[in-house]
Formats: C-alpha cells, structure tokens, sequence
C-alpha cells in the first residue's frame, strides 16, 4: 500500500517520528479499535484515532445526544441532539478523515452481544459509564484475549489501565465484583469536569495507538490516576500475581459472562 | 511511626489497623475501595486484623465508574 | 570520481517543511540497509534540517554536494530499517 500525497500530507507529523514513521502509519491504517461508549470518554478518544487514521473504528451506544451531554462529549454538537450517539459520532468521524471506516452499532452491551462486538478488533476501549458493562468489558476481553483500556472519571478525578492479556493484572484483579447500586457516586448525580473525558479518554487513544504501533510502554499492571485539583498523575503499581483472580487466574470460577443489574437511575 | 500512604509520608499511631487507617484517611467509600500494601493486595476481610508496620507503602484503589 | 553508486533518487525541492522530510522518510523505506539515496532538495530550510533529521534517523550523511542552481543534492546511506 502506497500513500497518496495527501495521505503524506495528512500523516506528515506522525511519519516524521522516529517511532511512527512509514511503518507504524500503515499499522495505524490496518489497525482497528472498538470503542465501547460514545460519551464523555469514548468521544475524544474516538476523534484523535479518527484523525491517527486508525483504519477500522467501531463504536457501541445505545443512547440518543441529549443537551446535558454537549458540556463534554465533544464529538456532538447542537444538530445532532436527539440523533443516535453513535450515528453523531460516525459522521463527525467520517469528516475528520475519510481514510476511517467507522462502524456505527447502536446497542448496549451484553452477555449476549460482547464477544461478538470485540471479536474483529485488535484493541478495545472502556469509555462505559457503569459497573455493570465494566466488569463485563473485562470478562469478555479476558474470555477472549483482547487488550483493552479500562477508564473511569468523576469530578475533577479519573483513572485509567490497560490489560494486555498475559502482562498483568485485569480489572477484577483490583476491583473483584461491580459495587452494590448507589454504593458509589456516579458522574451522573456527582458531576465531571468536562475536559476530565478529554484529558483521560485522549489518554486511552494514546493506549490503542501504542498497542497498534508497538511504541512504547503501555499501562499494564498499573494503574494510573489523576487528580485534577492537585493537578498530580500517579502511576501506581499493581499487585502482578493473577493465579488467585476469578476470570484472569490459574482456576477461574467465572466462566460464563455475567449481566448485572445496572441501577435504576442510571437507565432512561 | 511513619508510613506512606498513596505516595506521601504519613505518620499515624503504632499499631494501627489498615480499616483505621481508611477512616483517618477519610476515604470516601469505605466499603468500597481496594488496598494494597508493599504492592500486594489486602483482602476486604483482612483489613480489620492487618496492622501496619513502619515503613508500610498502602495504596487506596478506588472504584470508578464514570464515563458518560 | 563519486566513491558511492547511488541507488535512488528522490526531489524535495516542490514541497515545504514537513513534506519535504516525510518524502525522504517514503524513499528510505523503499530502500534496503546499505542502500544509498540521492535527495534533490532547496537550499535554506530542508538544507538546515532534512540532514540533521537523517542523522537522528540513525542514518549516514555521506556529502551534502552543492548544484550552483540554488539546489543541493543530499546523498544519504541507508543504515537502520
């Protein structure tokens, strides 16, 4: 495959790196990334792998734009309220660069659905709102050997892994089970900083595009946090023994994907 | 004696259990956080009976579920 | 007498800054290790940088040669893939 002129033109900044080059942008345009949530995560993560040339972008939501979504999701804008996420995101995407094949899958996911959303993805992005689909997300990634980014922001807070199967710890490693409904503050009723979706799910691009071109170091087997009132990062370090996990361990006991129950306010 | 506890030096009591030391730390979901010690995990059921000892590095691990 | 066969050639000179590097970089790739490339480029900017960003590249700077019509031939071995 050769680039046109406007390929080198568009991609210049990405070819000149030592680290990207010829090579890492045609692994970047046969790669592919499904991002799971179109809001305030899964919408700037969406855009810079659009804008990459990530060649093949898949992504999952079940919801419509509403107004109260405009603050952070910024792949949305004031015509498209009311219009499906993903259908908004499509397009936003497909105008940024046409070089992307966006796959555009209005659905929540589920026991169901999950395996066969992630299985013609190389790398997978958490940018879901709840615990439910988190812990789903990583039993169908772990199920299935696919890396993917786990994420989460509240306030002026978030936090990121990534899993890589085999290099560490999963999400249930840390977490072990989904807490009880309404046990946990949610962005929903505690509120986010809207740059808090850029600043983390761009973070989470910067994971896909690393595991893509095989730059680098990714964020397994830690656990990054980030404090936007200290202003501070922290890179903790993960526990790496697995053997004892349920889903990622020697004698895993959870075999078959699990839906819980999502809380009541948090469904429309 | 001195511990650290999510990167910064803290000095709490001797023998202080890792559930009193959530409740100085004030964490905001008690039941809810994980805790790792010297980049170990610590059971829920094991962080009454746990006493930190000098020197300990305790990590809090919190739930986040936002993302919308 | 050139103490070196040049393998390829590639002209620089109807692009600008980061064009102009991001051409080199498409040549090279099309090269094997040991190869030598030819780079017809203008003088100022891509005589200040296309040089020094090969070198960064880890690949061998052999002569900077002078055309006298305002452009320079850079000729440049092929050392990292």
């Amino acid at each position: 495959m050769a680039f046109s002129n406007e390929q080198l033109e568009r991609y210049a900044r990405h070819i000149i790196l030592k680290e990207i080059g010829v090579k890492g942008q045609k692994k970047l345009l046969n790669g592919s990334v499904l991002i799971i949530g179109a809001g305030g995560l899964g919408a700037p993560a969406a855009m810079y792998l659009a804008a990459a040339g990530v060649g093949t972008i898949g992504i999952v939501d079940a919801d419509v734009v509403d107004l109260s979504n405009l603050q952070r999701q910024i792949i949305h804008a004031m015509k498209d309220i009311d219009k499906p996420k993903v259908i908004s995101a499509k397009e936003t995407m497909e105008e940024m660069n046409p070089d992307v094949k966006v796959n555009a899958i209005q659905a929540f996911v589920s026991s169901e659905n999950i395996l066969e959303l992630i299985e013609p993805y190389d790398f997978i992005i958490d940018g879901t709102d709840n615990f439910p689909a988190k812990f789903l997300i990583n039993d169908a990634c772990v199920m299935a050997k696919k890396p993917f980014s786990h994420a989460g922001i509240i306030r002026f807070k978030g936090q990121l892994m990534t899993y890589v199967p085999g290099q560490g710890p999963c999400y249930r490693c840390v977490f072990h089970e989904p807490p009880p409904k309404n046990a946990v503050p949610t962005c929903k009723e505690a509120g986010v900083v809207g740059a808090m979706g850029g600043v983390i799910g761009s973070l989470q691009a910067m994971e896909a595009i690393k595991y893509l071109t095989g730059v680098g170091d990714l964020l397994a087997g830690r656990l990054m946090t980030y404090d936007a009132i200290k202003m501070e990062f922290r890179t903790i370090k993960l526990p790496h023994d697995t053997s004892t996990c349920p889903v990622c361990g020697e004698n895993p006991t959870i075999t078959e994907l699990i839906d819980y129950e999502q809380a009541a306010c948090e469904l429309k | 004696m001195n511990i650290i506890v999510a990167g910064v030096k803290k000095e709490v009591p001797e023998n202080t259990t890792v559930k009193e030391l959530i409740y100085l730390e004030n964490v905001e979901t008690p039941d809810y956080v994980t805790v790792s010690i010297n980049d170990e995990f610590l059971m829920k059921a094991q962080q009454e009976t746990t006493v930190l000892r000098e020197g300990d590095n305790v990590e809090f691990l919190y739930f986040m579920g936002g993302g919308c | 007498m050139a103490d070196y066969i040049v393998d390829e050639t590639v002209d620089i000179t109807d692009v600008v800054c980061p064009i102009t590097f991001v051409k080199v970089k498409v040549a090279l790739e099309e090269l094997d290790v040991g190869q030598i490339l030819r780079i017809r480029m203008n003088d100022g900017e891509p005589v200040q940088n296309v040089p020094r960003s090969c070198k960064e590249e880890g690949q061998q700077v052999l002569k900077l040669l002078c055309n006298g019509d305002g452009t320079y031939d850079l000729i440049v071995k092929k050392l990292e893939d």
